[in-house]
């Protein structure tokens, strides 16, 4: 007999438009605020998990993983030491290896990340699904003293392509030892992508070698000339190196061999995995973010149990009239039950709804801005679990209410209470 | 219909009837109370003479503990609460003294529920040949309410109309018997009269039984019988 009683329950709402209107309102809000944080939080995720993909190994001098991965791909902090070129070849030419392509870290400009590395790199550096980067203006270096700046530096700084701009030799804002004798060209500027590429200037390992030369005890000696020709310019080191494979099953083979590399004290990491143990160490906010949104939806939906207990007496007569009518007392449970799913139902579907529009609403800019990916709009399996576990949940706590209701229908008998 | 049972069995058979409310001395010790089918009988009793009890009772609301209870031959006393709760929305119609309607439904709305909750009743109004909603404007119509106050919500009534409404929702579907507690007590006289007519000859017309329950003895004229709660419940003389 559920027919008579979704009627009931529906026109019973309607009738109470305002006060139920408020608090789908609430449920609304919470379920919004809940999804918007998820949402986040898993675009944030998957962004992190998709800074470096593409990569098998990332090589660098020996040391922890996370330690690696963190200055060779997200800028972070100072490698322990660097590679001889020597190595650098031994692994170029290692059998498996598809491709390499060195990065060499050290120099600044005006606090962001100079990278040294290869034309190659364009090509090579992968992130999110395996996508390239994306020149939005200009091209890759082909000479030196030619540099290639992300989408952030470019923003922040004011940059456009054929601006001239200095290196800095060390990693701080503020440096003392400027190399200005030998200003950059920008040749292009990178498409955004969410990952530390868009804070970088990438030049040629060649470019790096031409400013250093005679810094061999750190500072510039006074009357060196720096070489200008392409030639002659070979690094001795790098800093790290990432790796492709000819073929996937060949990756754990090819790590074993670097890490017991006799030559030198190297470390071969899988991205994947650091990237996975990095998360573990910072992703430790987001369970408490979640658990934070999680409260609130309770929060929302314990407005539901005012809503219903507040109406209990006024609605004592009603009850009554249903039972003289055939009701039975688990029919007014059921009724009182459905009204406070229905209205979790209706919030978590406005605030489902309005979630997404705003999303969809804003995706496509914090996707050009910052490359934020907040994953496809429109509502996913996300969004239908939270309908389903809000909408059960105003049902389970709609039943207080509800057996009280029945309690007082049982008591009152075939008796109104006037 | 069961086999062996009368054509016309008792709308209210209550025979050795005895009930207590729970850590409370006998309220109800009644040795027989019989209305036959289609009677229409005027029971008095003032507060606290064990009306309530008995209409729950009657109604198949309270379980009885003691005695039987036969309403239009099912035996009520005996059945669990579900089939009890089942057999009052096909077989018996009640009329309270106030607030008998579902605030948020419409005049209409409210007539046609009893046929929601029991597909008996909605099958006794298509033998008819009539539907649901011509049926309830009907017995609208014949209380005399007009068109123009079907669609209000019930709030929106007087509450003369209310009282014409509740007895049109308690007679849709042709129930057995129906039960009026104190239908006219929030009622002027004249209105007081005109309904006490209406529902009789309602009544008379489908050959539903009548238990009209009033502590004012002057409306007793117009029915088949007259009796009075404190002369059949032996515990109501001490009270």
């Amino acid at each position: 007999m559920s027919a008579p009683l979704t009627r009931l329950a529906r026109k019973s709402l309607l009738n109470r438009g305002v006060s139920v209107g408020l608090t789908v309102l609430s449920v609304a809000l919470s379920v919004m605020l809940f999804l918007g944080v998820e949402k986040i939080r898993t675009g944030a995720r998957d962004g992190f998990h998709a800074t470096i993909s593409g990569t098998d190994l990332v090589v660098g001098a020996r040391g922890g993983a996370v330690n690696l991965l963190l200055y060779s791909v997200f800028h972070l902090g100072d490698p322990t030491a660097n590679i001889g070129w020597d190595s650098y070849e031994r692994v170029a030419t290692a059998p498996g290896v598809a491709w390499t392509v060195p990065v060499s870290l050290g120099d600044s400009h005006r606090g962001y990340r100079v990278v040294g590395t290869t034309p190659a790199y364009f090509d090579r550096y992968r992130y999110g699904r395996r996508q390239a980067l994306r020149f939005a203006d200009g091209r890759g270096f082909d000479g030196i003293y030619q540099a290639v700046i992300g989408a952030e530096t470019a923003r922040r700084l004011g940059y456009g392509l054929g601006d001239e701009i200095t290196l800095s030799h060390g990693i701080g804002e503020v440096s003392f030892a400027e190399h200005t004798g030998h200003p950059f060209q920008i040749t292009g500027i990178l498409a955004a992508t969410g990952t530390p590429v868009d804070r970088s200037v990438l030049v040629s390992l060649e470019s790096l070698e031409a400013i250093h030369a005679g810094w061999d005890s750190g500072v510039a000696r006074s009357g060196a000339q720096a070489a200008t020709g392409g030639s002659g310019l070979q690094p001795d080191s790098v800093t790290a190196i990432l790796v492709g494979t000819d073929s996937p099953i060949r990756v754990l083979s090819l790590q074993r061999q670097i890490n017991t590399y006799r030559g030198e004290a190297l470390s071969a990491v899988m991205p994947g995995v650091a990237l996975s143990q990095l998360w573990r160490v910072i992703g430790a906010g987001e369970t408490a973010l979640r658990a934070i949104s999680v409260l609130i939806v309770f929060v929302g939906l314990s407005g539901i149990l005012t809503a219903l207990s507040a109406g209990l007496n006024e609605r004592r007569r009603e009850m009554a009239v249903l039972r003289a009518i055939g009701a039975r007392p688990q029919e007014i449970f059921a009724l009182m039950t459905l009204e406070a799913a229905a209205i979790a139902f209706a919030g978590a579907l406005a605030g489902i709804l309005a979630v997404n529009l705003a999303f969809l609403a804003v995706s496509a800019r914090v996707m050009r801005r910052y490359g934020l990916d907040l994953g496809q709009a429109g509502p996913g399996l996300t969004d239908l679990g939270v309908l389903a576990a809000v909408t059960l949940a105003a049902a389970v706590l709609g039943s207080w209410p509800a057996w009280r209701a029945q309690r007082n229908a049982l008591a009152d008998g075939l008796s109104i209470r006037l | 219909m069961m086999p062996g049972r009368p054509a016309h069995p008792a709308a209210i058979d209550i025979g050795a009837l005895r009930h207590a409310w729970p850590g409370e001395a006998d309220i109800l010790r009644i040795d027989r109370f019989h209305v036959a089918a289609g009677e229409r009988v005027f029971l008095a009793g003032p507060s606290g003479s064990g009306k309530s009890t008995l209409l729950g009772l009657i109604a198949g609301i309270t379980p009885c503990q003691q005695g039987r209870v036969a309403i239009l031959g099912d035996p009520v006393g005996g059945m669990s609460p579900a089939r009890r709760d089942a057999h009052r929305a096909a077989h018996i119609g009640v009329i309270f003294q106030l607030f008998n309607l579902v605030p948020y439904l419409s005049a209409l709305e409210n007539t046609l529920l009893p046929l929601r909750f029991s597909p008996q009743r909605a099958e006794r109004v298509r033998r008819t040949g009539q539907t649901p909603v011509t049926e309830a404007r009907r017995l609208l119509d014949v209380l005399g309410l007009d068109e123009t106050t079907l669609g209000k919500p019930a709030t929106a009534l007087s509450i003369g109309q209310q009282q014409r409404v509740a007895a049109a929702r308690a007679l849709i579907g042709h129930p057995g018997l129906i039960i009026a507690d104190e239908p006219t007590s929030a009622l002027d006289r004249e209105s007081r009269d005109g309904f006490i007519d209406l529902l009789n000859s309602e009544c008379a017309r489908t050959g539903a039984a009548l238990l009209f329950v009033s502590h004012d003895t002057a409306l007793a004229a117009g029915f088949d019988r007259h009796v009075d709660l404190r002369d059949i419940n032996r515990m109501a003389i001490a009270a």
